[in-house]
């Protein structure tokens, strides 16, 4: 355990992302016991807020190492990230996936339409934002949000999850 | 869109309607037959153009403007020709043709969901975009309904419940997955019939991020309408919003400058290679070879960042308006561009090489997932699957726009159609685009950007080669205002080819037939 690093050192390329990234894990250290588990749920999007979730995940930001990790299931979720206006077509799924997740559980709307609804707000076709199904703990708009915007949006999210029973 | 040879649609024409059909036949402003035709001459004309093999490409509904019903537009092609037959509809009742062009099978459902035009002797006739939630007699793009938030079940009873078709027989069990997948992709429901490991059936569900798109454009100004189409699908936002500004622009005659066309193909082809490497990373990661998925990321990423330097936006969101682009591209950044792409080009190459030398890859993709070329026409399977599956259809070549019949690209087909094939395919047109921008940006000429010409009313139908395929978009601006947007995508007709390519493989090749055939469900669902 004490010998040489067997792979190759990183080069850090964004000093911000590595900023942000050390924050998130600290709380997330503090807060969730070293793991916070991510259920991403489409309820209605375009799937470019998806592609930059997705991108989290790419070797220049590679989150795990910041403590998230993106789950198969809503059972092992701390957080369900909602992504697109809520359809009515989804509604029931998104529901079943919500209740699905063990307490306590917290949902963040990722993009303009999961924030409000977005350029569907008030159309046939869906109820509305994420928060028109479910209680959102936090919104980060975009179209989509960037991936730097996202990461810092879990931030905010472990900043203000402490102060949640 | 100027078809290669209009001459095939006004023999097929003159051969079922006689030599009268010359004084009939009209030409759409991007060069394609009208006809109108009654029912009668619809039926002829139907097996006539099945026997001379030609495809069905679209087929839709639009109110007639300031009148009561509608008219069904059936679109037609054949090695690049296209053929438009309108058929006005008294009342709502319509003929089936799906059991000629199993391509109409789901536009009829759709045409029935959303006007309530029924076929008779329609072989499907379940719910296909609205679910079982949305209360029965609702049509949504009926004139009479003004876009509004409805009311909606919130359980479904189980004698509601979709039917899903039964498979039955001795060991043979059901594997449903869905909506909510376990990976961060789109919703949509699989319904896997398995014996032992090795699917036998597989039926597919899907419309459940359906968003009202259609109804979403109409009453909307035409520039406000870009995006609109921008959220067709993410991944082919550059796509969809030329599509319809194409369209826009030619019912309303308006000249884009030719340093506008410029910089949209190098939009639009940076968007198909931005695909095609999410599909080369995706196909990677489905059959556990890390590092080369891992490669093809990272230079997704880069080109993301790139996009981002182009356009301001990482998807090339807000550039794409009719009449051009909205904000010039500097020389500079065209400039640093280009460096980036030789990088890129090199690194590209040495992925691919490890990849393609790497036997447990080769072996996971070869003759899995066969889409066999007799299924491409009927189905109307489209894009990078179908040159993988032997066609050289491509948009771009076959009805070139824009500047394509300048850059020409060079399509490389194989005849395989398994997952190696597609695989191989998409490396070989990320390459191609590659020298698409190269020509573009090298030849781009000085001058402006945006057209001053004036939005039109009427009416335009437009094809183009997005990522996955050719997106068909028809586009009626009335009063100045929007009042039909119709939007077809390549993933809406490549999506049941997955029925086809699916069966005879293990459950868990699935994920990597999946990926090879990269279907938006947004982009299908509207």
């Amino acid at each position: 355990m004490l010998g040489k690093k067997v792979t190759d050192p990183l080069m850090v390329r964004d000093a911000e992302l590595e900023r942000i990234g050390q924050e998130i894990r600290r709380r997330i250290d503090a807060r969730f016991e070293r793991s916070l588990a991510i259920r991403e749920l489409d309820a209605g999007s375009d799937n470019a807020a998806e592609i930059e979730i997705n991108n989290l995940s790419n070797a220049y930001y590679d989150v795990e190492r910041f403590g998230i990790s993106f789950v198969a299931s809503p059972r092992h979720a701390d957080v369900l990230l909602v992504t697109g206006a809520i359809t009515h077509n989804m509604a029931i799924a998104a529901q079943k996936t919500y209740d699905a997740m063990p307490s306590p559980k917290f949902v963040v709307a990722v993009g303009d339409d999961a924030c409000d609804g977005g350029i569907y707000k008030g159309t046939y076709a869906v109820l509305g934002g994420a928060d028109a199904l479910l209680s959102v703990d936090l919104k980060i708009p975009g179209n989509p949000p960037t991936p730097i915007q996202i990461l810092t949006g879990f931030l905010a999210l472990m900043q203000s999850a402490g102060k949640k029973d | 869109m100027t078809g290669k040879d209009t001459s095939a649609t006004a023999t097929v024409g003159q051969e079922i309607f006689g030599s009268g059909v010359f004084g009939r036949l009209a030409y759409g402003s991007g060069g394609e037959c009208i006809l109108d035709v009654n029912a009668d001459e619809l039926d002829r004309a139907v097996s006539v153009l099945a026997a001379r093999n030609f495809v069905l490409s679209a087929l839709f509904a639009t109110p007639v403007y300031g009148e009561e019903g509608y008219v069904l537009r059936y679109v037609f092609s054949h090695a690049g020709s296209i053929l438009v037959l309108s058929r006005a509809l008294n009342g709502k009742q319509a003929k089936s043709i799906a059991t000629i062009f199993p391509s109409a099978t789901w536009p009829e459902q759709e045409c029935r969901d959303m006007y309530g035009i029924e076929f008779e002797g329609a072989f499907d006739t379940r719910r296909l975009v609205l679910h079982e939630t949305y209360p029965a007699g609702f049509y949504p793009l009926e004139k009479s309904f003004k876009n509004a938030p409805v009311d909606t079940k919130k359980k479904v009873a189980p004698a509601e419940e979709y039917p899903f078709r039964t498979v039955s027989g001795d060991g043979v069990y059901q594997v449903p997955v869905g909506p909510v997948h376990a990976g961060i992709i789109e919703p949509g429901h699989f319904r896997f019939s398995v014996i032992g490991e090795t699917v036998f059936n597989l039926e597919i569900r899907l419309f459940y991020t359906h968003r009202g798109i259609e109804k979403l454009a109409e009453g909307k100004d035409p520039a406000a309408c870009a995006r609109v189409a921008e959220a067709v699908s993410g991944d082919e936002s550059a796509a969809n919003a030329t599509g319809l500004c194409m369209a826009i622009e030619q019912l309303s005659g308006i000249t884009v400058p030719d340093r506008a066309w410029h910089i949209r193909t190098v939009l639009c082809e940076s968007e198909r290679i931005c695909s095609h490497l999410g599909d080369l990373s995706g196909m990677l990661t489905d059959v556990a070879f890390a590092l080369g998925a891992s490669h093809f990321a990272v230079l997704r990423e880069e080109f993301f960042r790139e996009q981002e330097r182009l356009s301001g936006s990482r998807f090339l969101r807000g550039m794409i308006l009719p009449g051009g682009v909205s904000r010039d591209i500097p020389i500079e950044t065209l400039a640093r561009y280009r460096g980036f792409l030789t990088r890129f080009a090199k690194e590209f190459r040495a992925g691919l090489a490890i990849v393609l030398s790497t036997p447990s890859v080769i072996d996971r993709f070869t003759q899995t997932g066969v889409i066999k070329k007799p299924l491409l026409s009927p189905l109307n399977i489209t894009g990078p699957v179908a040159r993988a599956s032997g066609s050289e259809r491509d948009v771009r070549v076959d009805c070139p726009y824009g500047i394509y019949n300048r850059f020409v690209p060079v399509t490389h087909p194989l005849s395989d159609g398994d997952v190696l094939a597609r695989f191989t395919v998409k490396a070989a047109e990320v390459l191609d685009s590659l020298s698409l921008i190269e020509k573009a940006i090298a030849a781009m000429p000085e001058g402006p950007v945006m057209s001053t010409d004036p939005v039109r009313d009427g009416a335009a139908l437009t094809l183009v080669e997005g990522p996955r395929g050719e997106n068909l978009c028809w586009v009626e601006v009335r009063e100045g205002k929007v009042f039909r947007y119709k939007v077809r995508t390549a993933s809406y007709c490549n999506w049941l080819a997955i029925e086809h390519a699916t069966p005879g493989n293990i459950i868990a090749d699935f994920p990597v037939i999946n990926k090879s055939l990269n279907l938006s469900y947004a982009g299908t669902d509207l």
